[in-house]
Order: C-alpha cells, then sequence, then structure tokens
C-alpha cells in the first residue's frame, strides 16, 4: 500500500478554542480579588491568583471541554513567603556586607536553570485538560545554555542571533511537554523564524519614522503656542528648563516603547511559529493565527486603556488579548480522538514559579 | 426548595481523558456515579469539591484520579449543601453589581487611604523602631563607602575646625538630640563640592568646599541646622520604609496588570519618592528656622549660601524652580516658605 493511500484515509478536524468569559463577569471577580489583597495586606494575593487563573482555563474550551487550574491557594501563598524571605534577606545582606552580593552571583546562576526546570514543572502540571494533566521535564544543561547562556550571546550579537535562541527555547518548551502520557514535539524552521525577525526589524524602523514624525509634528505645530505661553507664565524663563527636562524624559520613553512593542511584535510572531510547528502524539497538529501588528494595537491601547482609567478596565483588557489569543489557536486533529492517561510527571515547586512570576506554559507570550 | 440529589454531568475515570455522560447520585454520605442510559453503578469517594467561580463548570474530585463535571454550579452547591461556602457566596456577591459598586468604591478607598496615610504611618513607625544598631552600622559602611569613592581628609585648620563643632553642638543642643549621638565630620568633598550630607546614624558631614563658600558663620550653622533636622525626623529612614511599602504595594495590587503596565507603575513610584524628598527637605528647612531662631542666628543665611552654591555651578539662583523630577524643592521657593515661617514664628511670639 502506498503511502498516500494511507495518508488519504485520515481524516483532519480542525477544532478552534474558544473563550467563554467575559469583562462584565470578570470585573466582579477582579475588583473583589484586589480589595482582599488590599485588606490582607497581600496575603489573599495567592487566593487572587488561583481565582483568576481558574476563570481564565475555565474558561478557555477546546472540542466541548475546558481546561482547569489545579495549584491551591496554600501553596502559592507559602511560595510566595519563600520568594519575599529570599529577596529580602539578599537585601539585607549586600546592605550590610556588599562583598556577599558578589559572592552570591555565582551560585545564583548556577542554579537559576533549575530554578526555571521547577517553575515550568509546576505550571505545567497545575494545568489539566478533561482530567489529564501537563507536564513538563526540562534537562539541566539545555536549560543553562537557552535561558542563561543564550540571552548573553544575543546580547553580544546586537540581537541578530535572536531567532537563534527562540527556536532553541520554543524547541525546547515544546519537546519536554507532554499531555499526559502524549508527547508534543516542536521543531520550527530557523528561515521562518529569521523572517519574523526581519518583519520586526521593519516594524521598528517604521516605528520610529512614525515617532519622528509625530514629534516634528509636534513640535512644529506647537513651539510659537509653547514659546507665547512660557513667556506669559514666567518672564524670567526658567520653566523652559522643566519643559525641556520633560521633553527629554518623554522622549526616551517614547523610545523605549517603540522598542518594547517590537519585542512583543517578535513574540506574537514566534508564538505562530511555534504553535504552527508543535505536534501531539505524533500526528495532531496546532494552529496559530495572530496577527502581529493587531496584537501589539491590542496591548497598547489596553495599556492607555487601563492608565486612563486608574485601573479600572484592567479586568476588560485582560479578556480581551486572552480572548484574541485563544480565538487565534486551534487544535487539528488527526483521525480519532487522542486518549491520554495521567502519568508521573515531576511536580515542580510553587516558590520557583512565584520567583519567576510566570504563569502559563504558552510559548512566551 | 428541595434540595437535589442528582447532579448531571461528565465522569472522567481512572486519570484518563475519556468521558462518560452521566449522573452523580448519594446514599447519605455515600456517593455514587451512574452512566447514563445503564444501571452501572461506580462508588466513589469524594476528595474536595472545586470553589465557585462565576459559571466555570464545577469539578469534583474523586479518589483515584478521578472527577466530576457539573455546569449547573447552583445544583452542586445544593447536593453538597455548601451555599453557605465563603467562595460560593463570595460568587453570588460577585454576581451582583450592587455588590461590585461598593467594592469598587472601598478599594479606592482603601487605596487612597495606604497611600495617604498607611505609608507615612507605618514609615514613621518603622523608622522608630529601627534599632540604633543597625542604623549605626549602615552608617559605617556608607561612610566607608564615600570615603573611598569620593571624599579625601579635609584640609581645615584644627581651630576652626573646633570652631565649628562649638556650633554644631550648641545647635544639637537646642535640638534637644540625644539619640543617635550626633558627629561632625570634615572632608574635602572631591567630586561632590560644596555640600553636606546627614547619614541616618547621626553622621554629618561638612565639605571644606562649603566652609569656603560660606561668607559668615550664621549661613553655615543654618546648614547644620538643615541636616539635624534630617537625622532628628528621621528622614532617610523613613524615606527607606517608604520606598519598600511602595514597593509592596505595587507588587499586591499591580500583581496582574499586564505587560507594560508594572513597568510603568514602578517607575512612576520613583516620581513618588521625589516628591516625598522634596517634603522632607521643606521639614529640614523648618527645623532648621526654628533652631536658628531659638539659637539667636539669621534663620535666613543659609539660603543665601545655598544661592552660592547654585551660581559656583552657573546657576541663577533666581531662576530655580522647583522640577517634578528634583529631590530638593527649588532655591526660589525655599526662600519663599523660609521666609514665611520666620513671620509665622514672629507672630506666635
Amino acid at each position: 500500500m502506498s503511502v498516500e493511500n494511507i495518508q488519504s484515509k485520515v481524516s483532519f478536524e480542525t477544532k478552534p478554542f474558544t473563550f467563554t468569559g467575559n469583562a462584565k463577569e470578570y470585573f466582579g471577580i477582579w475588583i473583589v480579588n484586589l480589595l482582599l489583597s488590599i485588606v490582607t495586606l497581600g496575603i489573599y494575593t495567592a487566593w487572587a491568583k488561583v481565582r483568576r487563573l481558574r476563570y481564565f482555563y475555565g474558561n478557555t474550551w477546546l472540542d466541548g471541554h475546558n481546561f482547569e487550574y489545579h495549584a491551591k491557594p496554600v501553596q502559592i501563598l507559602i511560595g510566595r513567603i519563600i520568594v519575599v524571605g529570599y529577596l529580602i534577606f539578599t537585601q539585607i545582606m549586600t546592605n550590610f556586607y556588599p562583598i556577599v552580593g558578589l559572592v552570591l552571583i555565582l551560585p545564583y546562576f548556577v542554579l537559576l536553570p533549575w530554578v526555571i526546570n521547577k517553575a515550568l514543572s509546576f505550571n505545567a502540571r497545575m494545568t489539566s485538560y478533561r482530567n489529564v494533566r501537563l507536564g513538563f521535564e526540562g534537562t539541566y544543561w539545555r536549560s543553562l545554555g537557552i535561558f542563561i547562556l543564550m540571552p548573553f550571546a544575543v546580547s553580544l550579537s546586537g540581537g541578530l542571533i535572536a531567532p537563534i535562541a527562540s527556536q532553541m527555547a520554543v524547541n525546547y518548551l515544546g519537546n519536554n511537554t507532554r499531555y499526559g502520557n502524549l508527547k508534543f514535539a516542536t521543531d520550527t524552521p530557523l528561515g521562518v523564524l529569521y523572517g519574523n525577525f526581519g518583519t520586526t526589524i521593519v516594524f521598528l524602523l517604521a516605528g520610529f519614522v512614525v515617532l519622528g514624525i509625530a514629534i516634528f509634528g509636534v513640535l512644529a505645530g506647537t513651539s510659537s503656542a509653547i514659546g507665547d505661553l512660557l513667556v506669559s507664565l514666567d518672564p524670567g524663563g526658567a520653566s523652559l528648563e522643566v519643559l525641556a527636562q520633560t521633553g527629554i524624559f518623554g522622549l526616551i520613553i517614547a523610545l523605549y516603547s517603540v522598542i518594547i512593542f517590537a519585542f512583543i511584535f517578535y513574540k506574537a510572531g514566534v508564538r505562530n511559529i511555534a504553535y504552527n510547528h508543535t505536534l501531539l502524539d505524533g500526528v495532531h497538529r496546532f494552529k496559530s493565527t495572530l496577527s502581529r501588528i493587531r496584537y501589539v494595537w491590542i496591548i497598547f491601547s489596553n495599556f492607555f486603556a487601563v492608565i486612563f482609567t486608574v485601573g479600572l478596565l484592567r479586568p476588560w483588557a485582560a479578556v480581551r488579548t486572552w480572548s484574541y489569543i485563544v480565538s487565534n489557536t486551534a487544535f487539528i486533529q488527526a483521525g480519532e480522538m487522542p486518549v491520554s492517561r495521567n502519568t508521573v510527571d515531576p511536580e515542580g515547586n510553587a516558590a520557583t514559579a512565584e520567583y519567576l512570576d510566570i504563569d502559563g506554559i504558552d510559548f512566551g507570550l | 426548595m428541595s434540595r437535589p440529589d442528582i447532579l448531571k454531568g461528565r465522569f472522567y475515570n481512572d486519570g484518563a481523558s475519556e468521558f462518560l455522560e452521566a449522573e452523580l447520585h448519594h446514599i447519605g454520605e455515600a456517593l455514587y456515579v451512574v452512566e447514563k442510559g445503564t444501571d452501572q453503578k461506580i462508588h466513589v469517594q469524594l476528595e474536595s469539591v472545586a470553589d465557585r467561580l462565576g459559571n466555570v463548570p464545577r469539578k469534583i474530585y474523586f479518589t483515584g484520579d478521578s472527577v466530576f463535571e457539573c455546569v449547573d454550579n447552583e445544583a452542586v452547591d445544593g447536593f453538597f449543601k455548601s451555599e453557605t461556602h465563603f467562595f460560593s457566596r463570595l460568587t453570588k456577591a460577585e454576581g451582583s453589581w450592587k455588590f461590585v459598586i461598593l467594592a469598587t468604591i472601598a478599594t479606592f478607598v482603601c487605596l487612597i487611604g495606604l497611600y495617604r496615610y498607611g505609608l507615612p504611618v507605618v514609615a514613621q513607625v518603622a523608622a522608630n523602631a529601627t534599632p540604633a544598631a543597625v542604623v549605626q552600622t549602615m552608617d559605617a559602611s556608607t561612610r566607608e563607602t564615600v570615603d573611598k569613592l569620593l571624599f579625601s581628609e579635609s584640609s581645615l585648620s584644627d581651630e576652626r575646625k573646633a570652631e565649628l563643632r562649638q556650633i554644631f553642638d550648641e545647635l544639637v543642643e537646642i535640638s534637644g538630640q540625644t539619640n543617635p549621638p550626633m558627629t561632625l565630620n570634615f572632608r574635602d568633598g572631591g567630586r561632590l563640592g560644596a555640600n553636606a550630607i546627614a547619614l541616618p546614624g547621626g553622621t554629618i558631614i561638612l565639605t571644606d568646599q562649603l566652609e569656603a563658600l560660606a561668607d559668615n558663620d550664621d549661613e553655615l550653622a543654618g546648614v547644620l541646622a538643615h541636616e539635624i533636622g534630617h537625622v532628628e525626623r528621621k528622614h532617610s529612614l523613613r524615606q527607606l520604609y517608604r520606598a519598600l511599602g511602595m514597593a509592596f504595594m505595587i507588587g499586591v495590587i499591580g500583581g496582574d496588570s499586564g505587560q507594560v503596565v508594572e513597568d510603568v507603575v514602578a517607575n512612576a513610584a520613583l516620581l513618588d519618592t521625589f516628591s516625598y524628598s522634596r517634603a522632607f527637605e521643606t521639614e529640614s528647612d523648618i527645623h532648621s528656622v526654628e533652631v536658628m531662631m531659638k539659637a539667636g542666628r539669621d534663620p535666613l543665611a543659609f539660603v543665601d549660601l545655598l544661592d552660592k552654591i547654585l551660581k559656583a555651578r552657573n546657576i541663577n539662583p533666581e531662576k530655580d524652580d522647583t522640577g517634578w523630577l528634583s529631590s530638593h524643592p527649588g532655591n526660589k521657593d525655599r526662600r519663599e516658605s523660609v521666609k514665611a515661617h520666620i513671620e509665622q514664628i514672629k507672630a506666635a511670639q
């Protein structure tokens, strides 16, 4: 029997992920989380985190089943206390004995890959779909290479080898994650990653150009008005200094922002590529169709929405972002629905996950 | 309203992703699952019922890695008699817009209250509670650092140092400052130039360059009184604890603010630090005025010295405004508030 024949018998079914949460419902949960966190001087934040993630995971559906987040608030709380304790301890020590800071640097970087693996294991383990948990089991040396050494290398290369670092990272994440006893496999092509990188550079340059035009336009249009205003306010002209201070500060922020958004653009692209080249159990695939521009716009507009409403639109922004990401993700089932069973996977460690402050196991978004 | 005896939902057995449409029944405390359309009874042992949350389907966990899932949260609460459970009540409250509005107002009130009253109070209490020994150790290490990096030995004569120390001791006595004990040190200011600094443990350092810039001793005395004020009011410690408190608040509040907001809020906290720094400077200025007047010295003199410092840096004191990035109020404003305070004291006498 020829290969084509076998393949033509398998039916592919695209099943989209969906999100059933909404801003109105989440606002109530969010504001109560905030109020109770403040009133309990931060202790409730562990419960708040669990409720938040359970809301988002629980309202994310695939094929008629939802996801679930299993961490217990007490676990998270203990993890947070450990992290805070560690931070306070090192702060005090380095305050009295600055040498401690230097001495601790090496052990810190030696331990970090282990911490990262533990955190990834924990977050995976706390996620389930249809009663089967995800699992992650990394290796120390690859983690060291990918998360400690590669960032150095990327900076040394002026960012040019970033796609290589991205490839290593997402492949590592995908290849070491399991859904129960079913393995994922991620094999991203470097060429496509460099394509994303190229487009990001274009975006960055475009951003600078837009910024330049905006600044020029503002200056040209208002310089006379500003001049008159200043003279009328203060004949001495000292306000000009304050204005100049503000202006330069603003410019630095604007430049910084363009770079941050370019980075977000890049990460969205990597996410797409990672999902599009991930297999489950060797046959099922995934699809990610994020529009990088739209995603950047969402983050950008969310930011202003949240700032201008003193934070009140934060729940709306969170739902909007998650909803966009979820609705641009799909599972392509090849043939029969995969059946999975829970296996014994490393439990990971809550404190490590809290230290790194990473919530999910998405490919870096 | 009768309690439901049966829950309809899906049953996942034995840690596998396969499921059955099923019903959950109970006889007394014992639970069993019946597959829909059959008589098959599967006895299960309850491990836990997930907390109620919005409209998220409720999961009921059994031992042996099995779970029963039911979308009817109300029915689940009825079945397990868990309506009074904290999160079941909370979920209902979160669904009521009256409650949500109340919670929003309460949150704002708490936040504003914390920022305006809570933080300063906690910072003051913590500053007061910090043992003197701790503060002095901090001082010692700071002194070592500035001596290595910035300062060199003073070239003032021993007589001049004695003169200034006498003035200093007089000011300390008027301030009523005994703990921590204060000492006046002299240094060549190096790159720092004309300046005076106060460390929380009572170490005050006056640079040779500042001594040279002064035209009379009242000018220096005013500056010393200002620095004594910093130590007496525990400004450095309060600043430190305030920064810690802000960081904590931001951590708690901004816990899940999204990618860009967290960075911005952290940087905005810096602006808060500057504004509080200016407030402390004004507090010290007022302290200086009070001490100088009690000592029978000219309380306005030190502002002249501040003007001279600016002139030495080619800045026009007349145009020195308070910027929002400044750690000190501008000289113009300082002169105004010092004058105003002098009038206040004179009027009260």
